[in-house]
């Protein structure tokens, strides 16, 4: 190959940056796997189902599950301070993936089971099918398309993040 | 001083660089990977006006599409779908002909396997067509920028492969013996790029995805160099192929460009304030401030270059997207360093601010270099330019494209300021969205009006690459105006 001896080096370089870049980023803190915290759940098979809607549905792309220390305790979905408190590793501990999301065009969900209102399943179930019924104003569209037994897994999920 | 005069101010044929005369597109799957790509903006804009309209009402939409489909149609499911045309179909197939057309006339070389080349413009439309379909049925791995399904992600990843292996190929059959700058950053991020992609997707697992904490880190890591290895990369020699021929000025410093290497070590400044460990965070802020490193040497090179050139603006189109391209692509830099503070990330973090940011470089600053090349390359390759009708329509492709963009992109930041302060003074969430309600409206009128840019572009590029062609005799291989 008529390929300058330059030009391998470079190639030799960046491959060397790059495995050094990916053992500093990725490999070094996967060797630190968090025990299983108690907000930690083992899914059952109906809300491991309803997780997957969770994932498919992409609830994901405006809801996060991931409380900041900045903001633990003191963000304020319905009253003062129920975002929750700060997540910790452990608490992903079963979650493949994990949903900790990048933006809240919806309030973030990692608790959402512990606020009184989100925590009954049955106005789970109906603000799932028509969300602007129970919240004015709200900007999330409806899934009362989706059936019945896939609602139903997916408070079943949602109910897990206390 | 009148000879510095004439020397300074180089008078220049129709304002663009020499003019397209002959055809030079010998191998045409260059041509047709930014034909693809033209065609993959299209649904990229319409998805994107259907997102818009969700935020402010989504019962707008759902109301209007029949009951079959409202699971197909809705926010969770196109959201992807916008994203992957985009991105993987729009900039990165532009990014793609490009690279092959320029890298053979770089090197004076036949572009390698032309087979293999023809099969890969196949494949890659094909895993965006894929995308295009299956994200709205509602396969997804659900992990950003990574959602492909395991066997279209496996066929994007032998994309990636394939493309290096016809840039080396290239290279390796090259006249030229010197190579240009340019060349070796498309030849590096065509190395990295299947690296970084196949960690990233966990791609000998079809579930995509890692366990707990490690599957964010490793997200963080992919989504952005996905961006350093891919878009940056690529970009950044684009740029330097770009910067010479649309000024007619040399390359201010081919050494400064070598630095031009993006680093690896940045992608965990997204996971500043989580629980991954303080260490790791503190390690992302620093290599992220260690960015200034290559901007500035791609920012100073271009500034440099652009020495007496700026007056060209005015008729100069591709130096124009180019230009402004570049002051996005500053904005950019600047933010993303701004961003990996830990103090005014606190603020803006999971804001509309982050829409803005991610907006800003796909749109206003890449999307600005592609349509740059297209403006340029197409007519070269095509051996004609543009009617003077569509010059003038693509003129004001340019200037809608800009006012759009520029009203969407601080429409987004002024929201996210405004949600980033609410969520500090712990106002309840629904008052925060309230609150948005009426900029959400200003944001789908930016939206549509940056869509309209883009009807004017479509309707430009149709007319001018259905016009018939008049020269019969493309040029030899390797030889040509570029």
């Amino acid at each position: 190959m008529n390929i300058p001896g330059e030009l391998w080096r470079l190639a030799a370089g960046s491959g060397f940056f790059l495995a050094l870049g990916m053992g500093a980023t990725i490999l070094l803190p996967s060797t630190f796997t968090p025990p299983p915290s108690g907000l930690a759940t083992r899914y059952t098979p109906q809300q491991l189902h309803g997780r997957q809607i969770y994932l498919r549905e992409g609830c994901w792309y405006c809801h996060t599950q991931q409380v900041r220390p900045t903001e633990a305790n003191q963000g304020t979905v319905y009253t003062r301070g129920d975002i929750g408190p700060v997540s910790k590793a452990g608490d992903y501990a079963y979650q493949k993936p994990v949903f900790w999301g990048t933006e809240r065009q919806g309030p973030d969900l990692s608790h959402v089971a512990s606020r009184v209102q989100s925590a009954q399943p049955a106005w789970e179930l109906a603000h799932l099918e028509d969300p602007a019924a129970l919240v004015p104003g709200t900007i999330m569209p409806s899934y009362g398309h989706l059936p019945q037994s896939d609602l139903q897994d997916l408070v079943d999920y949602l109910l897990t993040l206390k | 001083m009148a000879v510095a005069d004439a020397e300074l101010v180089r008078p220049r044929e129709g304002g663009e660089g020499v003019p397209p005369t002959r055809p030079t597109d010998d191998e045409p799957i260059a041509r047709y990977f930014i034909y693809s790509g033209v065609f993959w903006l299209a649904l990229n804009i319409m998805a994107g006006i259907v997102l818009s309209i969700f935020l402010y009402s989504p019962a707008a939409v759902q109301q209007v599409v029949p009951e079959e489909l409202r699971a197909a149609i809705n926010f969770g499911r196109l959201r992807p779908f916008h994203v992957w045309v985009g991105i993987f179909g729009w900039v990165s197939m532009v990014w793609v002909g490009s690279m092959l057309y320029i890298t053979c006339r770089l090197t004076r070389a036949r572009l390698a396997w032309p087979g293999l080349a023809r099969v890969l413009l196949y494949a890659w439309n094909a895993v965006i067509l894929g995308a295009a379909i299956t994200f709205p049925l509602g396969y997804t791995q659900g992990r950003e920028y990574a959602e492909l399904s395991w066997p279209l992600s496996l066929l994007l990843e032998a994309c990636f492969i394939g493309l290096a292996a016809i840039l080396w190929r290239t290279v390796a059959q090259r006249q030229e013996p010197r190579i240009f700058v340019s060349v070796w950053l498309f030849m590096i991020s065509a190395l990295m790029t299947p690296v970084v992609y196949g960690v990233g997707n966990k791609l000998w697992d079809p579930s995509g995805a890692y366990t707990g904490m490690n599957d964010a880190i490793i997200n963080y890591f992919y989504i952005h160099n996905l961006f350093n290895a891919w878009f940056t990369t690529a970009a950044f020699g684009l740029v330097f192929y770009m910067l010479p021929r649309f000024t007619g000025n040399k390359l201010y410093s081919h050494r400064l460009a070598m630095w031009g290497f993006t680093s690896v070590w940045t992608g965990q400044h997204h996971a500043l304030y989580s629980p991954a460990p303080e260490w790791l965070q503190i390690v992302s802020v620093s290599f992220s401030i260690l960015t200034v490193i290559p901007n500035a040497a791609l920012l100073g090179n271009w500034w440099l270059t652009m020495k007496g050139a700026w007056w060209q603006l005015r008729d100069n189109l591709p130096l124009r997207w180019l230009t402004v391209g570049m002051i996005f692509y500053l904005f950019t830099c600047l933010q993303g360093v701004a961003q990996s503070f830990r103090t005014f990330n606190s603020l803006v973090h999971f804001t509309n601010w982050v829409v803005g940011h991610s907006h800003l470089a796909f749109v206003a600053a890449y999307s600005f270099f592609a349509f740059g090349l297209v403006y340029y390359l197409v007519p070269r390759m095509l051996g004609r330019p543009l009617s003077p009708g569509l010059r003038r329509a693509a003129d004001w492709h340019f200037w809608v494209s800009l006012i759009g963009i520029t009203a969407f992109m601080y429409t987004l930041w002024f929201m996210g300021l405004e949600q980033g302060r609410d969520w500090a003074m712990s106002v309840p969430f629904m008052v925060t969205v309230r609150n948005l309600h009426g900029w959400f409206l200003i944001r789908l009128a930016s939206g549509v009006v940056l869509g309209l840019g883009q009807v004017l572009f479509l309707y430009v590029f149709a007319r001018y690459v259905t016009q018939r062609n008049p020269h019969p005799s493309p040029l030899p291989a390797g030889e040509g105006t570029v």
